[in-house]
């Protein structure tokens, strides 16, 4: 899955980091990340429970807004060269190019043609055709439309765990993002539906950026060109991920992928 | 050593038995204890259910007993005549107020009272001597009145003193029980008299009506000019009174005194009632309607304001406001249902009325439907206070329901570029719907059973407010099944119909308000099951 070539062309990058501080009221979350996550690669994050590694990919959409005291106290977060955090920045907008999967699916309980159309239907989007069109390439894109064609109209919640998560991929790939985040999307997975959500990611890494928060080191290693180790709200590694697991170059890298903590 | 003799002594404290009172452990004892408490409440609101039902139940049957008298006595045969004698007068009230309405045109023309009432004087004489053609009938009705009354009185003297010798006898006082003189009521009399009385009664009306119809022909000119529509409105009305008089007569016709009272007639006519009539010299009446009616209306106007206020109030502190904010506004809005109603009913009396009249005086407003209010104390200023009591109701258990609306669900929203706003109405709204519905349905509870605030500002008049009039009636006064609950049981007497009759109304307000709870109970157990 790694690139075998150390001397292919760097890649482009999607986000740029440089040295964020983001607190949580008076608790500093992240503490100096500086990070560029590269275009249409997929970047993991890993490290162990409240290292910030959700605090960070949620930066990257601004759902932190949504927390009464959170923010971002130093630092720019650019994507194609925007400062997310400017004033000017449209968050509705924002959210709409950065997609995002959470841990647990949460597939609202409406059908599942409903639960695509929702973020169309929230640009007001109101014509039939192009709604229709839209969920069957999403669902065809999270390849959730096999099994589910004939009953578009049946409540979502009907579906069983991994097609629900595949659902919620479906559902924020309808809005055609180009950034889509996933905050431990198998964590609730047996290994098949599991197996079945990474070649989904893998293949829908040709079109989009995707950086995907684990606690599995077999998924970052199996998935993932690029990764990422947090520690304490510190990023303490950051490279491509066969140089990370072969030869990790922090002391407490090596100590987390290989299972000593954590 | 030491060591392992403890462990065999703590091995025996397993065999030992824990101590017993009476026989029975402590832990039972405690149990006992926990159930006690638990049952409690249910025995307690199971006695309370039984006890209304058997002080209620008999006042079906006292019902059907003074309804029987009512006929018997003749009552109900007279109440012909009356009706008759009341359709005449209103039609003499008619002419009055056409009177009245000619002296304040005049007047707004600007001529003083006393010209504008020598202007009158025609009408007025006019009026005055169609009110003198019903002498004979109104005599008749008032010789009748008391005839039949007076049997009626000495029928339920004689009950009493009938009861009273029972009292004796058992106390062993033979010789005085046997010294009470009772004196049967001729029920016999009365039919024979009476029965001749309905060709005393076709005599009178056929003379009526020929009088009516040859003292119409002439009417008054007007001041004001509107001469020919007033004297054509006056033909349509003595019209109508002519054509209810076969009805009487009919009625007087099949008038039976010795035909039983149905049954079902104590519960329909209890259920239907237009009127409420207690204490009355002639006959009272225990009617449902106006205070149901009264009830509902009060509760509607109070729920239009409190749904509103309440729902999107928990939906700004739970889903908008900063957290600061909401520790501010969800205590507040939780003391109001702290403040006893009765000073909410004391404010409602000294300042909300005043202020509503006030304002509804204010010239430039008179275009809204019901402005300005005649009736200071009315159904809409009951209404407002306790929407206030149910603000609280629905606002808590509503922010309660929103609460339960998974954060995973919202983020989702957001996360796919919703607003705020989409958010909230196509997810958390729907989500929460059942728990607000219940909550609504919980706030009426509330508002059906409330008294105090009723009973001091709803007007207290006993009568089905009139839709005809549309919004305006909402600011019609009106009584309440709690508030005429509280108005009258302090002082009536025990064990008579009327005290049975505020038991069946405490009755069925326990039914409504048991229903209400228990479909808000449902709703919420639904929502539970499906959000897990």
């Amino acid at each position: 899955m790694t690139d075998p070539n150390p001397n292919r062309p760097i890649p482009e990058t999607a986000v740029e980091v440089s040295s964020i501080d983001f607190y949580y009221g008076k608790t500093k979350a992240l503490d100096d990340i500086t990070l560029d996550i590269p275009k249409n690669q997929i970047t993991s994050l890993i490290g162990p429970s409240g290292c910030g590694k959700t605090t960070f990919i949620r930066c990257l959409n601004r759902m932190n807004d949504l927390i009464e005291g959170a923010q971002l106290t130093r630092g720019t977060i650019r994507i194609s060269g925007v400062d997310i955090y400017d004033k000017r920045v449209d968050v509705i907008e924002l959210r709409k190019k950065v997609g995002m999967v959470f841990q647990k699916s949460n597939p609202f309980p409406m059908s599942i043609y409903e639960n695509i159309a929702y973020g169309l239907r929230m640009q007001s989007i109101r014509k039939k055709t192009i709604i229709d069109e839209a969920v069957e390439r999403s669902l065809r894109n999270a390849a959730l439309w096999n099994e589910v064609k004939d009953r578009l109209h049946s409540n979502a919640l009907g579906l069983s765990g991994g097609q629900q998560q595949r659902l919620c991929i479906a559902r924020a790939l309808a809005i055609e993002p180009t950034i889509m985040l996933m905050d431990e999307p198998c964590s609730a997975l047996d290994p098949i539906a599991t197996a079945r959500v990474e070649e989904l990611l893998f293949n829908l890494k040709e079109n989009y950026t995707i950086v995907i928060v684990t606690h599995s080191m077999q998924q970052a290693a199996r998935l993932s060109d690029h990764t990422a180790f947090f520690y304490l709200g510190k990023l303490e590694e950051f490279g491509d991920t066969s140089k990370l697991f072969m030869n990790p170059g922090n002391p407490q890298t090596e100590a987390y992928i290989s299972g000593r903590f954590g | 050593m030491e060591s392992n003799s403890n462990k065999e002594s703590s091995i025996k404290d397993i065999l030992s038995p824990s101590p017993k009172f009476w026989g029975i452990r402590t832990e039972q004892w405690i149990k006992v204890f926990f159930f006690g408490n638990a049952w409690m409440s249910i025995l307690i609101l199971f006695l309370i259910a039984v006890f209304l039902f058997r002080e209620g139940a008999s006042f079906f049957s006292l019902r059907n007993g003074s309804h029987q008298l009512y006929r018997r006595a003749g009552l109900e045969f007279v109440e012909e005549f009356k009706l008759t004698q009341e359709h005449f007068t209103s039609i003499y009230r008619y002419l009055n107020e056409v009177r009245t309405n000619q002296i304040n045109i005049l007047r707004e023309k600007g001529m003083s009272f006393q010209e504008a009432q020598e202007k009158c004087v025609e009408i007025e004489d006019y009026a005055y001597s169609f009110y003198d053609l019903s002498v004979r009938l109104g005599e008749l009705t008032s010789e009748l009145s008391d005839f039949v009354t007076t049997f009626r009185d000495q029928f339920l003297s004689n009950e009493n003193l009938r009861d009273y010798q029972q009292t004796l006898v058992e106390a062993g006082k033979v010789e005085e029980a046997e010294a009470v003189q009772i004196d049967p009521v001729d029920f016999e009399l009365i039919r024979t008299l009476l029965i001749e009385q309905r060709e005393v009664y076709n005599e009178t009306t056929t003379a009526l009506v020929e009088d009516i119809s040859s003292f119409r022909k002439t009417f008054p000119e007007l001041p004001s000019g509107e001469t020919q529509t007033i004297h054509s409105r006056f033909i349509q009305e003595t019209d109508a009174f002519i054509a209810s008089i076969p009805e009487h007569a009919k009625r007087l016709q099949e008038w039976d005194p010795d035909k039983p009272i149905g049954w079902s007639s104590s519960f329909t006519s209890f259920l239907f009632g237009r009127n409420w009539v207690t204490n009355s010299f002639w006959q009272d009446w225990y009617g449902f309607l106006p205070l149901l009616t009264g009830s509902l209306l009060v509760s509607a106007i109070a729920l239009t304001i409190a749904i509103p206020v309440g729902v999107f109030a928990a939906i700004y502190v739970n889903q908008v406001a900063p957290s600061r904010e909401q520790k501010i506004v969800k205590p507040c809005i939780e003391f109001i249902s702290a403040v006893p109603s009765v000073v909410l009913g004391f404010f409602g009396i000294a300042v909300l009325s005043e202020l509503l009249k006030t304002i509804s005086g204010w010239p430039g407003l008179d275009w809204l439907p019901f402005f300005p209010i005649t009736e200071r104390l009315n159904a809409f200023t009951a209404g407002c206070l306790l929407a206030l009591m149910a603000i609280p109701t629905i606002f808590t258990l509503a922010e309660d329901a929103l609460d339960m609306v998974p954060r995973a669900h919202i983020e989702a929203s957001y996360s796919m570029g919703a607003t705020r706003l989409q958010t909230i109405i196509h997810i958390v709204l729907p989500s929460a719907l059942s728990g607000i519905i219940s909550a609504i349905l919980l706030g009426f509870g509330r508002v059906i059973g409330e008294t105090m605030v009723v009973l001091l500002c709803a007007g207290n008049r006993i009568i089905i407010p009139d839709i005809s009039e549309g919004l305006g009636v909402m600011v019609e006064p009106v009584h309440t099944m709690t508030g005429i609950i509280a108005q009258e049981m302090g002082e009536v007497e025990r064990g008579s119909i009327h005290y049975r009759a505020l038991f069946v109304l405490g009755m069925f307000l326990f039914v409504i308000s048991l229903t209400i709870n228990g479909i808000a109970q449902r709703i919420v157990k639904r929502v539970k099951t499906t959000n897990l």
